[in-house]
């Protein structure tokens, strides 16, 4: 008798334990999350209503003014025109030239894989300001050695970094540097789970590499594509922020500045705390946007990949 | 004809490595270079007169073993804290069914698309208020709320078939007897990995440590080495690649010697959750 009340309450012990266990086990990380994830999110959007310098002890609640500035805000188009700049260059770079060179490496030539795998990832773990201070020098209108090489055939490197325009395409070439070994690495695991036999079937019959890219690569890899497509505008556009930082602080005349360098302006360097929030918050529309996207389609898994 | 064609996208492939390796090769022969040669002998790699002068002068002009000392502590800090988190939290959810779970794990990875600009402020004034602004553990704390662990040993550990989770269960194993028995064992390739690219990005953290830290015996290496940036391009460019080197020299290593177990982590890590 004791026996059997013994292990019922050990049982109904157990049982408590086992529903609470979850809990315990995400207590570490869900505490740092509320900290230093959740609750500054919410502070930032107090914030946005407020008109704040970040030093003073006068908060003045605005209302939804730091908006409104938002809209006539005559930045706001050279940022956003950036912005876009930033994103199509890194695309083109960090999307589509790591699947084409992915495709090769996967059904063109098979030789010498993991070496270019290894490779190509190689500055994905060096330090983005190790790298802008590299292309600072390498491609240092003045006596760097593109320069050299170019004066060669006669042609003279502008003084990019104070250039609008060229300005952009630099920084972002810098920060692919960065960002392209992680998305081939990616893509390329993408790539190869489609099936050999399709790809040889088709060789077999002659079907130029191009159409066989479109047709049959790209559509049955297309979850990945989505993810890396992503991928390479939420942490792209975070990203180059170091190398606008340290290279050219957003200038000439905001020319290379975008929506993270300028919140990290207004809210750093001019102390516009209240404006600055508003700012961030309107620019994570962007990121909510590509948030639904990937639930949407690549955690559903796409078409027929796996 | 077949040949030809193969070599042609071999030379496409060599010339983006060429573009992408280029610079760090470069990087290691002018840390080696005297100033003087840096400037007359730009495009040789192998130094005319190799000299360790740079790194003299680097360790003499900056506190840089302090500053490596605050790199490691950083970064040792942040990844021991991020793995034993995630595993914990990967486990519970792979393992159990609790009220709430799929919200929470939706939360959690929707961090991944949150811009830092949206937590930097309140961060800071957080930070500011525990008064460990100019303070590494102030560098180390925001850090740690980060959910690609959490995502990618979940990832690693729904791959273990669940009949060798059972068969322990049945044999009345500990949850922790589980985890360090039988799930720690299986998934060590991508705890190793995720370990290794925790401490490097760590590492290289630029973006926080920047706006936080102000005495520069407290600074990371990435924030010693921005000291020697202009946007002429530096005065003393041999000792800025010093401590570039110095810089790289770490994640490089670590990369080198875990670069298989990084390489397959990472190549299954895109698809799916």
């Amino acid at each position: 008798m004791e026996n059997i009340l013994d292990r019922l309450i050990v049982g109904k012990k157990n049982k408590a334990k086992i529903v609470l266990l979850p809990y315990t086990l995400l207590f570490p990380a869900v505490a740092v999350f509320l900290i230093f994830m959740f609750y500054p999110l919410f502070y930032t959007i107090y914030l946005s209503f407020l008109d704040w310098n970040m030093i003073s002890p006068l908060k003045q609640f605005v209302g939804w003014k730091n908006y409104i500035t938002l809209l006539y805000d005559p930045l706001m188009p050279v940022i956003i025109k950036n912005t876009l700049a930033y994103i199509v260059i890194l695309l083109v770079l960090n999307c589509i030239a790591p699947y084409i060179l992915a495709f090769i490496l996967s059904f063109v030539i098979q030789r010498g894989r993991n070496f270019y795998k290894g490779a190509f990832f190689l500055p994905s773990v060096i330090s983005l300001v190790v790298g802008s201070i590299l292309y600072l020098w390498i491609l240092n209108p003045v006596g760097g050695p593109i320069a050299i090489i170019a004066d060669f055939v006669g042609i003279t490197i502008p003084i990019w970094t104070k250039t609008q325009g060229m300005v952009i395409v630099v920084l972002s070439i810098i920060t692919t540097w960065k960002i392209f070994g992680y998305n081939f690495i990616v893509v390329f695991g993408g790539v190869t789970g489609v099936p050999q036999e399709i790809i040889e079937a088709a060789r077999m019959d002659n079907v130029p590499l191009h159409r066989i890219f479109w047709d049959i690569v790209l559509p049955l890899s297309s979850a990945t594509g989505v993810y890396i497509f992503i991928m390479t505008i939420v942490q792209g556009l975070q990203y180059v922020f170091t190398p606008i930082k340290v290279v050219t602080q957003g200038g000439p005349d905001n020319a290379s500045s975008n929506v993270i360098y300028n919140v990290y302006q207004e809210g750093f360097l001019l102390y516009h705390t209240g404006y600055a929030s508003a700012f961030s918050l309107a620019a994570m529309l962007i990121f909510i946007g590509l948030l639904v996207i990937e639930f949407k389609y690549v955690e559903k898994g796409i078409y027929y990949e796996n | 004809m077949k040949i030809s064609g193969n070599i042609k996208y071999h030379i496409v492939l060599i010339a983006a490595l060429f573009i992408s390796l280029m610079p760090i090769i470069f990087a290691i022969s002018t840390s080696f270079k005297e100033l003087s040669e840096a400037y007359s002998n730009v495009l040789g790699i192998i130094p005319i007169k190799p000299t360790l002068d740079n790194y003299l002068r680097a360790f003499n002009g900056l506190p840089l073993g302090r500053i490596i000392y605050n790199t490691f502590i950083v970064a040792a800090v942040v990844t021991i804290f991020k793995i034993g988190t995630s595993l914990l939290a990967a486990y519970a959810f792979v393992y159990f069914k609790f009220p709430g779970k799929n919200i929470l794990y939706f939360l959690l990875i929707s961090t991944i698309f949150i811009p830092f600009t949206i937590t930097m402020i309140p961060n800071y004034l957080l930070v500011a208020q525990m008064g460990l602004r100019n303070n590494i553990i102030g560098v180390i704390l925001p850090q740690l709320s980060d959910a690609t662990g959490i995502f990618l040993i979940r990832q690693a550990m729904r791959l273990i078939p669940t009949s060798l989770i059972e068969a322990a269960q049945l044999e009345q194993a500990s949850h922790l007897q589980i985890l360090s028995g039988i799930v720690l064992p299986l998934i060590r390739p991508a705890v190793i990995s995720t370990s290794i690219m925790f401490f490097i990005n760590a590492w290289n953290e630029y973006v926080w440590p920047v706006l936080i830290l102000k005495d520069t015996s407290n600074y990371t290496l990435p924030l010693a080495l921005q000291l020697f940036i202009s946007s002429e391009g530096g005065t003393d460019f041999s000792m800025a690649m010093a401590v570039a080197v110095i810089t790289m020299i770490i994640p490089l290593g670590l990369y080198l010697v875990f670069q298989r177990y990084i390489i397959n982590t990472f190549t299954s890590s895109g698809i799916k959750g």
